[in-house]
């Protein structure tokens, strides 16, 4: 993963003013869930694309057109390259039949086939919905919302208490990290170096980075205990998110298209529009 | 302490902070094997490496500490930059909490024995091509996903015509460096942690 990713959790939630950003945490959740749970169901890549031109849709209303941009470029851009190349590519995949573009060399067929590309195009989007409504629900949500979400939906505080520590903490070691590194850059460290070399930097990197994660970990701890962390009482969050009119409309229109969902999928079956191509099991 | 009617001890009680440590170095394991990403980037090493910090968990601070600080980094991962399918990963990370607990309890991973650590860390890869090929079975399609291995996937599936045994062959040739080097680093890192940080309970 590239810096340019880690930048995307590092920056965390973006606050904009838009109809995605005031829908509720659990209404984006609950969508992402959805989507993705439909976009697993079905091996139809024209359910997948709708899919995902309804979700970038709502990524451009909110404006983050360009995280997202950037984890799929980073993301799934090489697992499409990688597999259009070896799956729909000449380097045997069983199902491969109809060529979409061969040559002959060396008496042998070279070319992409449409059964292979459309095997990894299926599961790719699959992928890139997913992760588009993951980023969605994520960089839209404020983190004191996501905590209030959590606690409101009975998970235990101490869960929400981890979940969102780690968001926090992610920023916070990445510039130890960078801080550690200079260091260890002005004492010598060579990270041009051989291959095992390399391997060994990692450890005079860890060590300090772990140390003092640790050494915040019982600071951390004492704070938390000062404000009554593991005290017996019911907790309160100082946000209390509430559904709107606009969230029970998402959650009516999740609720016709999964009976639209649950109709295809039992008068067409899991290949609904894709005509002419088979349903290929991973491995099958 | 309450012992209730037994006149027994039942044991020593812990120190109250104990377990809010435990619970706040949960995070620090998940953000840790986050972070070992941009280490990793920066260094340009051939491996992910993000599951060191759940075995160094799971030696400093115990079994459970290790397996949800390693699951929380799959969850927040799912949730944000892999997609809701990756969460399946964490199951991986629970594995390896478990298989190095194992090993640790046996006194495999220390760097007092080098050969056992090396063995421990060759079981640790080969045994998690399992759970591996699983997961890219149901989340990948048993695609390839990583170019460092992707020409061993194409030359076996060129051979085999499968899918499958292409998934596992490359599955191994990543998971056993990775494993072990991370296996290493975790008990490099474990010897030289001062002794007043150590987060395993007193004993009894």
């Amino acid at each position: 993963m590239s810096s340019a990713a880690f930048g995307i959790l590092r920056s965390g939630y973006v606050a904009r003013d838009s109809f995605v950003h005031r829908l509720d945490g659990r209404t984006k959740f609950l969508f992402f869930l959805w989507i993705s749970v439909f976009n697993y169901v079905f091996y139809d890549l024209y359910v997948t694309i709708v899919s995902f031109v309804v979700v970038m849709l709502l990524v451009f209303d909110a404006r983050i057109q360009r995280f997202v941009a950037t984890v799929l470029v980073i993301i799934v851009l090489p697992i499409v390259l990688l597999g259009v190349g070896i799956i729909g590519g000449p380097f045997g995949f069983a199902h491969n039949k109809t060529a979409i573009a061969a040559v002959q060399l060396f008496g042998f067929t070279v070319g992409i086939y449409l059964e292979g590309t459309v095997y990894v195009s299926v599961w790719t989007s699959r992928l890139a919905v997913t992760i588009t409504a993951a980023l969605l629900a994520y960089v839209t949500t404020h983190p004191s919302d996501l905590a209030a979400i959590m606690l409101k939906s009975r998970l235990p505080y101490k869960f929400a208490y981890a979940f969102l520590a780690t968001i926090q903490l992610i920023p916070i070691l990445t510039n130890e990290i960078t801080t550690i590194y200079q260091a260890q850059v002005s004492r010598g460290l060579n990270v041009q170096a051989k291959l095992i070399d390399r391997f060994k930097s990692i450890i005079v990197l860890m060590i300090p980075l772990t140390l003092g994660a640790i050494n915040q970990t019982q600071i951390r701890a004492i704070a938390l205990e000062s404000r009554g962390f593991s005290a017996p009482v019911k907790k309160v969050m100082l946000r209390d998110p509430t559904l709107k009119t606009s969230d029970y409309a998402v959650m009516l229109i999740m609720a016709a298209m999964t009976c639209v969902f649950v109709y295809l999928i039992w008068t067409r079956g899991l290949v609904p529009f894709m005509a002419g191509i088979e349903y290929v099991r991973p491995g099958g | 302490m309450t012992i209730g009617k037994s006149t027994v001890p039942a044991s020593v009680q812990r120190p109250a902070g104990f377990a809010i440590l435990q619970i706040v170095l949960i995070p620090v394991i998940a953000a840790l094997n986050y972070v070992t990403g941009v280490i990793i980037n920066i260094l340009k090493l051939p491996l992910f490496m993000d599951t060191w910090a759940t075995m160094f968990g799971t030696v400093v601070a115990g079994l459970w500490v290790g397996a949800a600080g390693g699951f929380l980094y799959n969850i927040i991962m799912a949730f944000t930059l892999w997609g809701l399918p990756a969460w399946v990963w964490g199951f991986i990370n629970i594995y390896i909490a478990v298989i190095t607990w194992v090993l640790w309890r046996i006194g495999w991973v220390s760097v007092k024995s080098p050969a056992k650590l090396v063995a421990a860390g060759i079981i640790v890869g080969v045994t998690n091509v399992v759970p591996v090929t699983l997961i890219s079975w149901g989340v990948f399609g048993l695609m390839p996903t990583y170019a460092g291995t992707a020409w061993i996937y194409a030359a076996v599936l060129a051979s085999t015509k499968d899918t499958l045994s292409a998934s596992v062959v490359s599955s191994i040739a990543s998971e056993i460096p990775d494993k072990l080097i991370s296996l290493v680093l975790a008990a490099v890192v474990a010897s030289r942690m001062p002794a007043r940080f150590t987060l395993r309970p007193p004993k009894a």
